[in-house]
């Protein structure tokens, strides 16, 4: 391995182990804890959403519905069936799949404004669906989630406590991330972006925008699927508040607020989000105001995030 | 319950859809933007209404007046904030704009009403009209009545007015008007205030059916959303046409087969119509009609 | 009631590309001035950015003077209100208002000194088969009657100075004829205007002056009696054919 590869990865590693141990450097309280579990968790989630909006270009609305599809997945197979949690993480990645194809299926000749529509309209199903269909516990929702337990023969890997955890919503962020990070080295990848930049010179390099999108979806949905899918255990109960506008808020605003199509952007986007909620929290309207601004600001003002900023103003004062 | 109740009932209410959308179709006409905000500003424009007349003591009536002009205040702030997106027509940020928009109103609706229900009060709710088997109330029948010169008095101002040939300019062709000598951006204050004002006074004769809360915007108006999509993207009486089928529609629907499932209905009926005919959104010319 | 246009060192842009570079132009009062030139010669981005008036948002630098007032880096609608009026090439009405609609909005009948104003009647008296199809959609409008239409709507502006791009394209031969007649009596009762021509020969009839435009740059400009022998327009626009 060349230097020229070797540092650049060195250093994602000791970030990354750095990151593992920032709960504890910032006190190790439960609401540290709490609140990065949820950065995590948020996270990934959003990175789902990430994938769909700054490669492929398109604003997906649906990506709650993904997020409460894995977290619905969790809570029906533990409680209502006794499943573990594993398979629950299989039902949470195969039930995501089928409603993205569903969906993407739908969607395919549907482009831009057409196609948030649309996806907007279908989580909104979803979420009536879920909240008067008693197998998804209607509308009081599913209680009673168990504790995460991730056990596998003599390897005990149980999670109760916030501060417990954090090892697995810190993997599944990582992961998340290294992911993304593939996906967008990936032959997919570059066709998805080469069909949002450029799409008569993809068609002319013989891709088939139309499965491109289609297998972009695909790959998104499971990723916001799996953070909904730790969320319930971390939450330890389900219901139709997943759908919730705030959540599509939050999803949009993290990804867009930091710059689109940066790696750690929606990570970025979310702890800022969730910081404030967590540490400088104006009340729950407050918090939504604050949220609502940030996203329309950064759309109005700086539509490519604040990283566009950086180089202005170290342009400006000299 | 009899059938032809519900299909008061279903006239009613779609009379409500169209009303609460007029504001919308003109804005998803002539600037081809769909407010996601759109619920938040019916929940401000009944809170308006409801705190002016605990705070004055005024009458109903009046209190209609202020929160169609506090609606219309607020359709222009949000003109002032989406004018550059306006003017680049870059239709999917200003969407999401809209829904960063709708949660700044549902916070700071929050934090000044406070988070308990309340009821807007409209002498008129409680004076009932019987016909026999039916009935209805006359607040509906004001309902049914505004909804009617609202519409009638919208298709005049497209089709007869300099602002209304404006505004037919603009959601034509905004570029090509500038050659018009007109300040487009100007334009577009007028529709946005109009959204503004519109709502606000769909929010004051439809709110006094039920108690409102701060949280109340998407539920009340999320049928809304596909009476503009279906509708408004034809034509302002296409919208009209849609929000009384709607009406009927969920009124049938809710009583025949399952009151639980028609919202998802209404949507399962719109993502259909998308997905068979995305072109359905393309520009249209004669929104006015 | 005419008005004396000049442009100095204008310089317009997409991006990176330069696509107009232009030292110097005038179009003296009451004159006709046509701009020829191949395709993609910068033509239309030329006449656009005089208006300050584009569907690409260009980057665009320079002085434009109308009667001494420098006009450059005023919004489009305010260039209109000051009498100088752009037909833009192709698309020039709208498509889903009648023929009386399109020709409603027009400047104040006070709208300056010096300015003569047309009223829809005027325009009708102009071009008689706009009368015909008034309450007809400018959809439906053969290409023709679009063209009258969308000089119609220019004229109803009030302007001092008119830029026309390309008005003929697309048009039968008589109908040229009967536009570019109607251009010439309107500049000879004193409007001001600058003409993009396709049509090299049809221009030709009725200029002042010529100009041919290059790759952005005038590369000749004179009074059409003398760039009627040019060989650089005899060669590519005028053919061997010409006398
Ligand atoms: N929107 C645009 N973006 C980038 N480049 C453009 C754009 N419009 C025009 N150009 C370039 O600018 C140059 C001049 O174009 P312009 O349309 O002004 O030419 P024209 O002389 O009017 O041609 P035509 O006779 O075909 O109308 C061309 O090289 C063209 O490629
Ligand atoms: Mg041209």
């Amino acid at each position: 391995m060349s230097a020229g590869r070797f540092l650049p990865l060195a250093g994602a590693l000791a970030l990354a182990v750095l990151g593992f141990f920032l709960p504890r450097l910032l006190g190790g309280s439960t609401l540290v804890y709490d609140t990065l579990v949820v950065i995590a968790i948020f996270s990934a989630m959003s990175y789902g959403l990430d994938i769909v909006l700054s490669d492929l270009g398109e604003i997906s609305l649906a990506h709650t519905a993904f997020f409460a599809t894995g977290a619905y997945a969790a809570a029906i197979l533990t409680v209502s069936y006794g499943q573990s949690a594993w398979v629950a993480m299989a039902a949470a990645i195969l039930a995501s799949l089928a409603l993205a194809l569903a969906l993407g299926l739908i969607t395919l000749r549907t482009r831009e404004f057409a196609f948030s529509l649309v996806t907007y309209a279908a989580a909104i199903v979803c979420m009536n669906v879920a909240s008067n269909w008693d197998f998804l516990g209607g509308s009081d929702g599913i209680v009673g989630v168990p504790p995460l337990d991730l056990s596998i023969g003599p390897i005990t890997l149980t999670a109760g406590q916030s501060f417990e955890f954090w090892p697995y919503a810190y993997a599944l962020l990582l992961l998340t991330i290294y992911f993304v990070y593939r996906f967008r080295r990936s032959s997919l990848g570059q066709a998805a972006l080469m069909v949002h930049m450029n799409p008569r010179l993809a068609t002319m390099c013989g891709l088939d925008g139309n499965r491109v999108r289609l297998q972009v979806f695909l790959v998104s949905a499971p990723i916001s699927a799996l953070a909904g899918w730790l969320y319930a255990f971390q939450r330890s109960y389900v219901g139709t508040d997943l759908f919730d506008t705030y959540f599509l808020v939050l999803m949009l605003t993290s990804v867009i607020i930091a710059g689109r199509g940066l790696l750690l952007g929606p990570l970025m986007g979310t702890a800022l989000l969730m910081s404030q909620k967590s540490f400088a929290s104006l009340g729950a309207y407050g918090d939504k105001l604050v949220l609502g601004a940030i996203l329309v600001a950064a759309l109005c003002y700086s539509p490519r995030g604040l990283a566009a900023l950086w180089p202005r103003m170290r342009r400006g004062p000299l | 319950m009899n059938l032809l109740q519900q299909v008061v009932n279903g006239v009613i209410i779609g009379h409500a859809y169209a009303l609460v959308a007029v504001g919308w179709t003109m804005l998803l006409g002539a600037a081809r933007l769909v407010n996601f905000g759109h619920g938040q500003m019916y929940m401000v424009g009944a809170f308006v209404a409801w705190w002016f007349m605990r705070l004055t003591g005024l009458p109903y009536p009046v209190a209609v007046v202020a929160a169609v002009l506090v609606g219309a205040l607020i359709g222009a702030v949000m003109q002032r904030l989406l004018m550059r997106l306006t003017l680049s027509r870059d239709l999917v940020s200003l969407m999401i704009v809209t829904l960063g928009f709708g949660q700044m109103l549902e916070g700071a609706a929050g934090l000044t009403f406070g988070a308990r229900p309340q009821t807007l009060t409209s002498p008129f709710q409680s004076m009932t009209l019987h016909f026999g088997a039916i009935w209805f109330t006359v607040q509906d029948v004001i309902l049914v009545v505004a909804t009617l010169v609202v519409f009638l008095a919208l298709r005049l101002l497209l089709n007869a007015t300099k602002f209304g040939v404006a505004v037919r300019m603009v959601a034509e062709d905004p570029v090509l008007t500038r050659l018009a000598g007109i300040d487009i951006a100007r334009v577009y204050m007028g529709i946005f205030a109009f959204e503004g004002a519109a709502v606000a006074f769909a929010a004051t004769l439809v709110a006094p059916r039920t108690p409102i809360l701060t949280s109340m915007g998407f539920d009340q108006v999320v049928t809304t959303f596909v009476v503009v999509v279906l509708g408004g993207i034809g034509s302002v009486g296409g919208s009209y046409v849609a929000g009384l089928s709607l009406g009927l529609f969920t009124a049938l629907f809710g009583a025949l087969v399952s009151p639980a499932y028609t919202t998802a209905a209404v949507f399962a009926l719109l993502i259909a119509v998308m997905a068979l005919r995305p072109g359905q959104l393309a520009a249209s010319a004669n929104f006015a009609r | 009631m005419s008005a004396r246009l000049e442009i100095e060192n204008l310089r317009v842009a997409y991006g990176a590309s330069q696509a107009v570079a232009v030292d110097r132009l005038v179009v003296e009062p009451g004159t006709l001035a046509a701009v020829v030139g191949a395709n993609g010669a910068g033509k239309s981005t030329l006449v656009n950015a005089i208006a300050n008036w584009s569907r690409a948002a260009p980057r665009v630098e320079g002085a434009v003077r109308m009667d001494g007032e420098d006009i450059a880096g005023r919004a489009a609608h305010e260039i209109v209100k000051r009498g100088l009026q752009l037909v833009p090439e192709g698309r020039g009405v709208f498509m889903g208002l009648t023929v009386e609609e399109n020709l409603r909005e027009g400047a104040p009948s006070d709208a300056g000194p010096g300015r003569r104003s047309y009223s829809i009647d005027d325009v009708y008296e102009l071009f008689p088969r706009l009368r015909e199809r008034r309450s007809t959609a400018g959809g439906s409008l053969s290409g023709g009657e679009r063209q009258m239409l969308a000089v119609g709507r220019a004229l109803r502006m009030a302007p001092k100075s008119l830029l026309l791009d390309e008005p003929s394209i697309g048009l039968a031969p008589r109908f040229v004829a009967l536009l570019l007649r109607t251009i010439r009596s309107l500049v000879d009762d004193g409007l001001t205007v600058l003409l993009v021509e396709q049509n090299v020969r049809a221009a030709m009839e009725v200029t002042d002056v010529v100009h041919l435009l290059e790759r952005g740059r005038l590369i000749a400009s004179g009074p059409v009696d003398e760039m009627r022998d040019d060989p650089r327009i005899v060669e590519a626009y005028l053919g061997g054919g010409h006398g």
